[in-house]
């Protein structure tokens, strides 16, 4: 995918990620977060949370994930995500990205990013900037 | 009491309170981008010639302490929540580089929302490899809900 | 005339949509918008000039603002220097009835947007302390809503027979049209909007569909 591709309000090619209890306790693992939030469903209740819940910058990896599926030769300069509301573990989330902006200056694009959950409930919002050959 | 937003944030926002160094190893890129859902090579497979960190990878780092000595806490009840993150990546990041990372508060502001009253505390790490170039900056807005009294 | 009410520029602190790409998504998507507010979080942006953008996208592009009370957020229309200078829109916690006295003396007008949500929404404040006298509508549609929270929203301005309006609450680019209003007459200024308003004659509107008017 090179910037000459890609159109103003291009969609992404949607994503369908694993945020099972193995593949989240693993992100866990690898990125040194242990707070039984993430594994126990009991203790994230008794901290007020619906359940366990997926890492806020799982979700943000995952988003960029996403991009890197659509546009595998993309730089990614800027990542910006706000998490709305808890994404639950186990859950079966859908994530969406949308061009919003194009560049020619600097080959780069902006794009909407949006995860939700199986709902249609936004849990994570936010925006990429990103360069392209 | 209320809270002086203001008046934290003109007394703790803009200066260095922690610095830290975070060696990479090969393993840990890896494993990282693969706990995400990457599979391209120059994300997963360390023998790769342009084998480097995912945007996000600094976003899992924490100082030695998450706010300066003596910052005062909002809530007695409750740590607060993660509200989001931002990353800016300036330089890649490679499998034996040493990151330096300085922390700082960067903003603190107020408003409210589905929770209540809310404070914002933007806590930023700047992360420096070897050389002394600038890799990547990584803003953490992290939300507390005072405590009403 | 179809006007999106109620969204949020990079100059909202958690915006992050240029105005620009508003118009460019309207356009590109074919969206029945003939245009938007820009309602920013506690502050009138007075700098701000979109006539180049609204003579290059053939929109109307309207500055608002959205200020937090201690019975939850409002949207202001028709701002003015006098506005201004009565209430800080800096304030978390302006009172609701001086915001409500203060607009009706400059001339501009309050509507408590997201009425349904928890906290920052105005039923949630009437079910605890009891209505307020002076408002007359408010924001039944609003896009970033959650299950249940525009139901009751409707639900509840009917209760109280207020009129109902609608806006996307957009904070990024591809939220802008997912709500709006439509106006029986055409509206050319905030001033327009805000006797519109009064005018009563309007409908709060979900996902207007493509094709520009």
């Amino acid at each position: 995918m090179r910037f000459e591709d890609v159109d103003f309000g291009q969609d992404l090619p949607e994503l369908a990620p694993d945020v099972g209890p193995e593949a989240v306790r693993r992100f866990a693992e690898t990125a040194g977060m242990l707070h039984p939030r993430f594994f126990d469903a009991e203790a994230a209740r008794r901290e007020g949370l619906p359940g366990a819940i997926v890492p806020g910058i799982m979700s943000q990896g995952i988003l960029a994930a996403l991009i890197h599926r659509w546009a595998p030769e993309a730089r990614i300069q800027v990542l910006d995500t706000t998490f709305r509301a808890p994404l639950l573990v186990g859950s079966k989330p859908r994530c969406r990205g949308v061009v919003t902006d194009l560049d020619s200056d600097s080959r780069s694009v902006e794009i909407d990013l949006t995860l939700m959950n199986e709902a249609g409930e936004t849990r994570v919002v936010g925006t990429a900037k990103v360069t392209l050959p | 009491m209320p809270v002086d937003v203001a008046e934290l944030k003109r007394s703790w926002t803009g200066f260095e309170f922690d610095r830290v160094e975070f060696p990479v190893t090969a393993e840990e890129l890896a494993a990282f981008a693969r706990a995400v859902g990457e599979s391209a090579p120059w994300f997963v497979d360390p023998g790769h010639p342009e084998f480097r960190a995912v945007p996000n990878f600094t976003t899992k780092y924490h100082g030695r302490r998450m706010w300066p000595p003596d910052f005062p806490r909002l809530s007695k009840h409750s740590v607060g929540f993660d509200a989001g993150k931002r990353v800016e990546v300036h330089a890649p990041i490679r499998a034996g580089d040493v990151l330096t990372a300085r922390s700082q508060i960067h903003d603190i502001y107020e408003k409210t929302g589905r929770s209540g009253s809310m404070v914002f505390i933007v806590h930023r790490m700047e992360f420096s490899n070897q050389r002394g170039e600038l890799a990547a900056v990584v803003d953490w807005r992290f939300l507390q809900q005072p405590d009403p009294d | 005339m179809i006007l999106d009410l109620h969204n949020h520029s990079i100059r909202s602190d958690d915006g992050k949509a240029r105005v620009e790409n508003y118009c460019q998504w309207i356009r590109r998507r074919g969206l029945a918008l003939d245009g938007f507010v820009l309602s920013e979080h506690r502050q009138f942006d007075g700098e701000s000039d979109y006539r180049p953008l609204e003579d290059e996208f053939g929109l109307l592009i309207l500055k608002a603002s959205e200020v937090e009370t201690d019975y939850g957020h409002v949207l202001v229309f028709g701002v003015n220097e006098d506005l201004l200078a009565a209430l800080d829109f800096a304030r978390v916690d302006l009172p609701l009835a001086d915001v409500l006295r203060e607009t009706e003396r400059c001339g501009a007008l309050a509507v408590p947007c997201h009425p349904g949500r928890p906290n920052v929404g105005l039923f949630a404040h009437y079910a605890a302390r009891g209505p307020l006298p002076g408002v007359t509508l408010v924001e039944t549609l609003n896009g970033g809503s959650r299950g249940g929270e525009n139901e009751l929203a409707g639900r509840e301005a009917e209760r109280y027979g207020y009129r109902g309006v609608g806006g996307s609450d957009a904070h990024i680019v591809s939220h802008i049209g997912r709500c709006a209003t439509r106006f029986e007459a055409p509206i050319r200024s905030a001033e327009g909007l805000v006797a519109a308003l009064r005018a009563g004659r309007y409908e709060a509107i979900a996902c207007p569909s493509t094709s520009p008017s």
